[in-house]
């Protein structure tokens, strides 16, 4: 046996983490079904109560799999890079090949202990009868694949990465890019003619690098019919785009596990100041705020450590954000635009629905990146040490980063406005739901920066902060979308009601009444809930700011 | 040194967590401009101390005081007297040096236009200048260690606590720094240092304080702790040929037992080396008792090419403090004191 495949299987079945959560998706699969279990005596024959139960089931195992599965994989190398094993690795016998190998088996090994915790409830809802095995066999060949693509992908990241939270934030991005923004381009092409057939077609090819309309094609919520006959099915499609993906992502990682993946020479540190004008002028025109000129110090109004935090981010930095910003600005006003020129047949409903998933995206993504790693990361570096022996008090530095996520979200929210002010004059009978809307994504902000900050403070290490921070986060946001997603069947009005209450989200998606969510009465106990969540996020925060702060 | 003149002053300093006792009453002095060498083998509790002087953590019982600050209970003041540099460098990704120390500086409260003027000192203090513009996680060990040390500095503070500052540095580097702790004592600073390299520590500290499990075993300077410890010397006749050296043993032991010093009992014992062509002996007695023995082997007739004294260092000295049975569980060797 491949000696690394039996350290890495055994490494990650001996650490808690992996067997809680082993636990946690048995009890929680098991809940699920036993929850839709039929409590009437009656036999349903048409197979529509076990159809109920098996979306359920499937969605939720769909999302167990996009939560836990990158985590493992996307620290896997860097860690080993990092500790100095991979140097180890790379001077025995062993190929590049063969470790990778060991590495990929002993993650998709315990990728498969996750897919088995899911059998007993799987097992239980077969034997509610009316669901073929096929379609077992397929959904379980979907989310194998599903599996093997995002262990790949978690791989090529870290082997490029040079820390294990930022391997697992950029792998996470990656893989909510291949979920969901693989399926805007047929979104937006399919039906409207423009770019042609083909232009459509390359948006059917791309949209197939996502799982979900292989999923819900699997679960008898297809949209064939609408895609027409000649169209190949969203599984086949899936699994050709997995395996060829999976096995370029494997070949690429593969061809860098030799010793040039050592081959990082320290920056020269080059700044702007000392170039010549002409580089200088070039640019300041592309950066605007230019990275690399020399910094005049931290001015007295504002929090050295709000600074520090923005300038020790990659992504944070103000070209970035500057960046992050127009995209947002830009593609909110041609999302209005669409809807006032009549370009789409979508309302302007569908189009504030759209505006809200798309900042909600951005916070759900943002808020864990930037706040996980808020007390982890100093705590990670060797920095809280540090901190604790200077003068600053334990209110300011929370203060100060805190405040450094706040400008970063208040940013990306406000950038969206130029879409707003477009629909309110499109539609000014809109203007009290637009005010609320935004009100709601001001809370969705506050709720998920508490909750990531309150979450990643828990933790020693930055990778494993932000994984469970992302995790946490993207199932309070998510989950009550997917039981929305199983209204009326299974799910009943107050149960989806209730879930929706969870977040903001649903009740910004009510308010501009977006298909599917005009029925619900969301607010101000939406709000309330929010509030209140956040308020503890923020005393547990500070709690154990406090804890860490004290000399014991 | 009395009390008044020393900037830290330790008194029964004992840190216990449950049943484990990490520090047992450890009481120094530290005057102002001093270098004191901390040292001990790993968990001998020199982080403990350590990290209650710059109030990261709290006594359990006794006193300690820097600059008249008390430790336990005015962190506030000690943050501002004490520069600490801890063995982890806390890098920042992404921050360029001259960056790093600005927030430092800001953190400390200096304002702005100062601030730019201070990072340009401590980095040529430190011998980092040209470093100012690099990335601080791009930074070598060596010279993350001159970054730490300027950072350490920033808020100009009386006293510096330094863990491990020679750790990772190319031999060059152990010059600069061993140049740069002297040339910050010459600046009026108090320094503590702890280290495993012994031999560089000896040459720049003023003052030694061993410990081990959590118990202060030896205070003082360099020399008085090695005269004290050196109850026996050790000496080495080189001879010209192999044959004379078990003659030489006999003739040595038969003079040594000849001696007999009244307070340590016997005189010495002494060993042969064929292969060195050497007798190695080692004897409690004075340089003017032991002076006839040279006359006494040279009128035996015995060839000898060299007769000396092998120096002991301080790394005999710890190695005696840590090993050494005699030392008593309770007794601590006051250097100072015995010079």
């Amino acid at each position: 046996m491949n000696p690394v495949i039996r350290r890495e299987f055994i490494g990650i079945l001996r650490s808690p983490r992996a067997f809680g959560m082993l636990v946690c998706l048995t009890i929680v699969f098991s809940l699920a079904v036993l929850m839709r279990w039929p409590s009437d005596a009656s036999v349903d024959l048409s197979g529509v109560q076990s159809l109920q139960v098996f979306r359920v089931f499937g969605y939720g195992l769909m999302a167990g799999v996009i939560f836990l599965v990158p985590a493992f994989p996307a620290t896997s190398l860097v860690n080993e890079k990092n500790s100095g094993t991979l140097a180890l690795l790379l001077n025995s016998p062993m190929n590049g090949a063969s470790i990778y190998l060991g590495k990929i088996s002993g993650v998709l090994l315990f990728s498969v202990l996750v897919l088995f915790c899911s059998l007993p409830a799987s097992a239980a809802c077969f034997a509610m009868g009316g669901i073929g095995d096929h379609k077992f066999l397929l959904l379980y060949l979907v989310l194998g694949l599903l599996t093997l693509q995002y262990t790949t992908l978690g791989m090529l990241v870290s082997s490029y990465v040079q820390s294990s939270d930022s391997a697992v934030r950029i792998t996470y991005a990656a893989v909510f890019a291949l979920l969901f923004l693989t399926l805007l381009p047929d979104v937006f092409f399919r039906g409207t003619g423009v770019g042609g057939v083909v232009a459509a077609d390359v948006g059917q090819w791309i949209r197939g690098f996502s799982p979900l309309p292989a999923v819900m094609e699997v679960l008898g919520q297809s949209d064939m019919g609408s895609l027409g006959l000649k169209t190949l099915p969203g599984v086949t499609r899936f699994v050709l785009l997995a395996l060829v993906s999976s096995g370029a992502f494997a070949a690429w990682t593969i061809s860098r596990l030799n010793h040039r993946i050592f081959d990082q020479s320290r920056s020269k540190g080059r700044i702007t100041n000392e170039m010549d004008g002409t580089s200088r002028l070039l640019r300041r025109l592309i950066f605007i705020v230019d990275p690399n000129r020399r910094k005049g110090g931290i001015p007295w109004f504002l929090n050295p450590v709000m600074v520090k935090e923005f300038r020790c981010r990659r992504f944070g930095r103000a070209q970035w954000l500057l960046r992050l910003v127009s995209v947002c600005a830009v593609t909110s006003m041609v999302l209005t635009y669409m809807a006032a020129t009549g370009i789409t047949s979508w309302g302007v409903e569908t189009i504030g629905a759209l505006l809200v998933l798309l900042q909600v995206l951005l916070v759900v993504v943002l808020a864990p990146s930037l706040g996980s790693g808020l007390i982890s990361g100093e705590r990670d570096s060797g920095g809280w040490e540090l901190l604790r022996m200077t003068p600053i008090s334990s209110f300011r530095l929370v203060i100060g980063k805190l405040m450094s996520v706040v400008w970063t979200l208040l940013l990306v929210l406000m950038a969206t406005l130029p879409g707003y002010v477009m629909m309110v004059m499109i539609a000014p009978e809109l203007s009290l739901q637009v005010q609320q809307v935004l009100v709601c994504l001001l809370w969705t902000s506050v709720y998920a920066l508490s909750v990531s900050a309150a979450v990643g403070s828990l933790f020693k290490s930055t990778a494993v902060s932000t994984s469970v921070t992302y995790v946490i986060v993207i199932g309070v946001f998510l989950l009550p979308l997917l039981i929305w997603l199983g209204r009326d069947a299974p799910f009943g009005f107050d149960t989806v009601q209730t879930a929706l209450l969870l977040n903001p989200v649903g009740a910004a998606l009510s308010v501009i009444e977006a298909p599917g969510f005009e029925s619900y009465e969301l607010l101000p106990l939406s709000w309330w809930i929010a509030g209140g969540v956040s308020g503890l996020m923020f005393v547990l925060l500070g709690v154990q700011v406090w804890r860490l702060s004290r000399a014991v | 040194m009395s009390g008044t003149d020393a900037v830290i002053q330790i008194e029964g300093l004992t840190k216990r967590y449950g049943e484990f006792t990490a520090l047992d009453g450890l009481s120094m002095q530290v005057g102002q401009g001093q270098i004191l060498g901390f040292i001990g083998p790993n968990g001998a509790g020199k982080t403990t101390t350590i990290k209650i002087l710059v109030g990261l953590l709290k006594a359990t019982s006794g006193r300690a005081s820097i600059a008249g600050a008390n430790c336990l209970t005015e962190s506030r003041k000690i943050k501002k007297l004490v520069g600490y540099m801890p063995d982890d460098f806390g890098k920042y990704n992404n921050m360029r040096v001259s960056e790093y120390l600005d927030f430092f500086g800001a953190v400390y409260g200096i304002s702005r236009q100062p601030r730019r003027k201070r990072v340009d000192e401590v980095l040529e203090i430190a011998g980092a200048t040209y470093m100012k513009d690099l990335y601080v996680d791009a930074l070598s060990r060596g010279m993350q260690q001159r970054v730490a040390l300027a950072r350490t500095m920033m808020h100009d503070p009386e006293v510096l606590i330094l863990d491990e500052p020679a750790n990772g540095l190319d031999p060059q580097a152990r010059i600069d720094m061993r140049t740069l702790l002297l040339r910050l004592s010459e600046m009026g600073k108090t320094l503590i240092v702890t280290s495993h390299i012994l031999p560089e520590l000896a040459r720049v500290c003023d003052v030694v304080a061993m410990i081990t499990q959590g118990k202060l075993r030896a205070f003082g300077t360099v020399d008085s702790i090695m005269r004290e410890i050196q109850q026996r010397r050790t000496f080495e006749i080189q001879l010209l040929d192999r044959a004379s050296v078990e003659v030489g043993a006999t003739d040595v032991r038969d003079w040594l037992n000849g001696k007999v010093d009244e307070e340590k009992g016997g005189a010495g014992t002494a060993d042969a080396a064929p292969a060195e062509q050497m007798v190695r002996f080692n004897t409690s007695l004075s340089d003017e008792a032991i002076a006839p023995l040279l006359a006494h082997l040279v009128n035996r007739g015995l060839p000898i090419s060299q007769f000396r004294e092998v120096p002991t260092d301080l790394e005999d000295a710890f190695l005696h403090v840590a090993n050494e049975p005699g030392v008593g569980q309770d007794a601590v060797i006051d250097g100072e004191k015995a010079s």
